[in-house]
């Protein structure tokens, strides 16, 4: 005997999605999931992008990691709410994982919710956990030919941030050519260079963030 | 790279719908796999064979229909489906600006149950 399913097997997890969302919209938090492969400078960002809006967005941050506590406490030390889950091998977070934390952050009380994801530049890019967008982030170190290898990720973010940029002469990487092919695979893509290093570029990111995160 | 909580919610959704309709052991799962979905068949199956173990699918197969992708070119503004995992331009005039339509589905067609 056949039975008809038709059902999508992310089904559950585009639900529990809408759930997050619906949390994050009535408690007026502007989400962002941010992604990269590992070592891009996720949490570096995060760090910048904290002392560079001092207070004046209150934000709070969910850490994915495979395992350890690191990233939590690097932001912890800003005086930040930090949240960190670990994935204990899975290669994403998704909408379940983000739900079952979401008691722990203080929604009423915040503007602007980072997560940043399990450092991998395929896979988080297919759950989404409720978000209203995602970000990326690509280190020069990383070369000029991934946004061409990598497609899906730079379709699906709407800011991609390219970050290192203060490596920029110790490397072959082609900045244009990373901006025209991920421009022709999102022609909507905001994009940023920066360096957590040295702080450049790290004022038009955070201009561009109050300028969409005030939901209310 | 995730197949393994992927075949979790294949084995979630198959087993619901079979209790559902009164049966009690699943025969074969038939999927549809865009080529897009950035799913490995072979990974699926092996992470299937693992978690079905003393559950209602312990004996299920997986069948796997596979869908092309397809997208529409911004340049030459044609519509093009492909077989490729990656399509990286378009096939009918090189142009990398395009859009993909379908070819990332993941889903559950039907099962078989006795
Ligand atoms: N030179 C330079 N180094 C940087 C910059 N940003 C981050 N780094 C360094 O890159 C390394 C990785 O940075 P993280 O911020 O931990 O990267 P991440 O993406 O959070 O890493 P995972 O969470 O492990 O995936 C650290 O040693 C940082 O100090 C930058 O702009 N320039
Ligand atoms: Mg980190
Ligand atoms: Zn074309």
């Amino acid at each position: 005997m056949k039975i008809k399913v038709v059902t999508r097997i992310l089904e559950a997890n585009e639900r529990i999605a809408a759930e997050n969302r619906k949390l994050f919209d009535n408690a007026g938090v502007y989400v962002i999931n941010l992604m990269s492969a590992p070592g891009a400078g996720k949490t570096s960002l995060l760090e910048e992008t904290i002392k560079e809006i001092n207070n004046r967005l209150k934000i709070a941050v969910i850490e994915g990691d495979i395992a350890g506590t690191q990233d939590a406490e690097r932001i912890g030390n800003l005086g930040i709410p930090v949240v960190q889950i670990n994935t204990g091998g899975a290669c994403h977070l998704d909408a379940n994982i983000i739900n079952e934390v979401l008691g722990e952050i203080p929604l009423k009380h915040i503007d602007l919710l980072f997560v940043e994801n399990v450092g991998n530049l395929v896979c988080p890019a297919e759950f989404n956990i409720g978000e209203d967008i995602k970000v990326m982030l690509l280190s020069i170190t990383e070369g000029d030919d991934k946004p061409l290898k990598y497609p899906l990720m730079f379709q699906e973010s709407s800011a991609l941030v390219l970050n290192k940029i203060d490596l920029l002469p110790y490397t072959n990487t082609d900045i244009e050519k990373i901006k025209r092919d991920a421009f022709s695979l999102n022609p909507s893509l905001k994009i940023f260079k920066v360096s957590c290093k040295t702080g450049e570029g790290v004022r038009e990111w955070t201009d561009w963030l109050f300028s969409i995160a005030k939901k209310d | 790279m995730h197949e393994v909580s992927i075949a979790l919610n294949v084995l979630d959704i198959a087993i619901d719908n079979c209790r559902k309709s009164g049966y009690d052991r699943i025969e074969s799962i038939r999927l549809k796999i865009g080529r897009a979905a950035g799913i490995m068949p072979d990974a699926l199956v092996f992470a299937f064979d693992a978690v079905k173990t003393d559950t209602l699918a312990e004996k299920a197969t997986i069948i796997i229909d596979h869908a092309p992708v397809g997208g529409s070119c911004n340049t030459c503004k044609k519509n093009f489906v492909s077989e490729e995992t990656y399509v990286l331009c378009c096939p009918e005039c090189g142009s990398n600006s395009f859009r993909i339509n379908s070819g990332r589905e993941l889903e559950i067609i039907d099962i078989e149950v006795v």
